[in-house]
């Protein structure tokens, strides 16, 4: 038995979505259809103005609706040091864990030269020229420490050669709450070559 | 089947979770596979299946695309960083677009193994990736042939530029100032790739040899690595 063409098509859309599979997509419409009409407008409503009105910031190419987000505006952040993530994800990641004062570059990507993506496709022209722009002293590498993000990581470094900044790049480390044990080898090797001195206080 | 060391040339991801990879195995060449799970978030493969980290696998399916069932590590990936990361992904791009699939190949995965340990000393790169483009020219039947393009012997006093479709070289005119002397391409053709003065020669060569294998699309990690080092030295890119 199959429901009637408009409610086929809400199904096949819901699929859109990661995780969805063809039971779930039918659960979410029957429930928007029987249960909570109102939500599934709101949804619609919302989902439609962000699709077309959410963009990416022209100063740290994060989503946002504006021209300039947030972070890019408020005062009390410190232009001078600038952190380099690959995605919007990884940039809600360390402003929730805190302690970050600084600005944003996201890329929206990596270098990977297997899959045809090179230094043009992930904005390095505009971070390069916004580095330049602005007195930044400090520029914090935190790509993903994978093949791709290290690429990354050298390649911005080099592009960077030259200009008085200091470059810094994440620690690679032992989880914290982990046992070694279990730790993999390559990040147990480096958290081994990247220790630091003792501190008691 | 027994485990089969391998090393995973790339991976892209599949459906959500899932990750369709390259691998390049001792006894069965390249392999393409579907690895299931591998993206999920907190997967324990997802670590372990990093480009240049020696593993062991085994899979299931006759088809072109196998299924990846188990994985091991055995031993820690080299640890390469800047340069040397970029001529692993050279040599992993090279590999992914030139070997076809399930072709055996000994040579090239014992010299790529050999190449991802001289990576991170930058003496021995330029050597070491020189000898896995070779063994890589040699198992695709293209290595080059040290002849004229009349099959006679090469003259050292006169110069010459590689003709790959024909494997030979062709001969420039008296005076030509580009091109490789035959002095230098008899040394390569006794097998002194290393030999001081060479490496310019040798990159030369495997490069026009690999041309015609590679079609019209230039390998994209090459060209990170050329446009780096014109900002190196100052010139425009």
């Amino acid at each position: 038995m199959s429901f009637s063409p408009l409610v086929d098509r809400l199904l096949e859309s819901l699929r859109v979505l990661p995780g969805v599979g063809p039971k779930s997509a039918q659960r979410m419409a029957l429930y928007l259809l029987e249960r909570d009409r109102e939500g599934g407008q709101r949804l619609a409503a919302v989902l439609a103005q962000a699709l077309d009105e959410v963009g990416y910031c022209q100063r740290c190419r994060t989503l946002t609706e504006e021209d300039i987000c947030g972070i890019c505006r408020s005062p009390r952040r410190d232009d001078g040091i600038l952190c380099v993530v690959e995605s919007p994800a990884d940039m809600l990641a360390i402003e929730d864990a805190g302690g970050y004062q600084g600005q944003y570059f996201v890329l929206h990507g990596h270098l990977s030269p297997l899959d045809g993506i090179g230094p043009e496709d992930i904005g390095l022209d505009q971070l390069e020229a916004r580095i330049d722009a602005e007195a930044v002293g400090e520029v914090i590498l935190a790509t993903n420490p994978t093949v791709e993000g290290e690429a990354t990581a050298h390649y911005i470094a080099a592009q960077l050669d030259g200009r008085q900044l200091r470059l810094s790049r994440l620690a690679y480390g032992v989880p914290m709450g982990g046992e070694l044990e279990y730790v993999d080898g390559g990040t147990l090797s480096r958290a081994f070559n990247g220790r630091l001195p003792f501190q008691s206080e | 089947m027994q485990p089969e060391p391998a090393f995973l040339l790339h991976k892209r991801p599949y459906r959500e979770t899932s990750a369709l990879v390259d691998l390049l195995t001792l006894g069965h060449g390249r392999v393409r596979a579907v690895a299931q799970g591998v993206q999920r978030p907190g997967s324990r493969s997802r670590g372990r299946l990093q480009p240049f980290a020696p593993l062991h696998v085994t899979w299931v399916g006759s088809g072109e695309l196998k299924r990846l069932r188990l994985m091991e590590s055995t031993g820690s990936a080299a640890l390469l960083a800047g340069e040397g990361l970029l001529c692993g992904l050279y040599a992993n791009e090279l590999l992914a677009r030139v070997l076809p699939l399930e072709l055996p190949g000994r040579e090239v995965f014992a010299f790529y193994s050999a190449t991802l340990e001289a990576l991170p000393r930058p003496e021995a790169r330029a050597s070491a990736l020189r000898r896995l483009e070779l063994a890589l020219l040699e198992l695709l039947d293209a290595e080059p042939r040290f002849r004229d393009l009349n099959d006679g012997e090469l003259d050292p006093q006169r110069r010459y530029v590689y003709r790959g479709e024909a494997r030979a070289f062709e001969t420039l005119p008296p005076g030509a100032s580009q091109g490789l002397d035959g002095r230098t391409l008899r040394l390569l053709a006794s097998g002194q790739w290393e030999a001081p003065g060479l490496a310019g020669p040798a990159k030369a060569l495997t490069r026009a040899a690999l041309m015609p294998l590679l079609g019209a699309r230039p390998l994209r990690s090459r060209e990170l690595m050329q446009r780096l080092a014109a900002r190196r030295h100052g010139a425009p890119s």
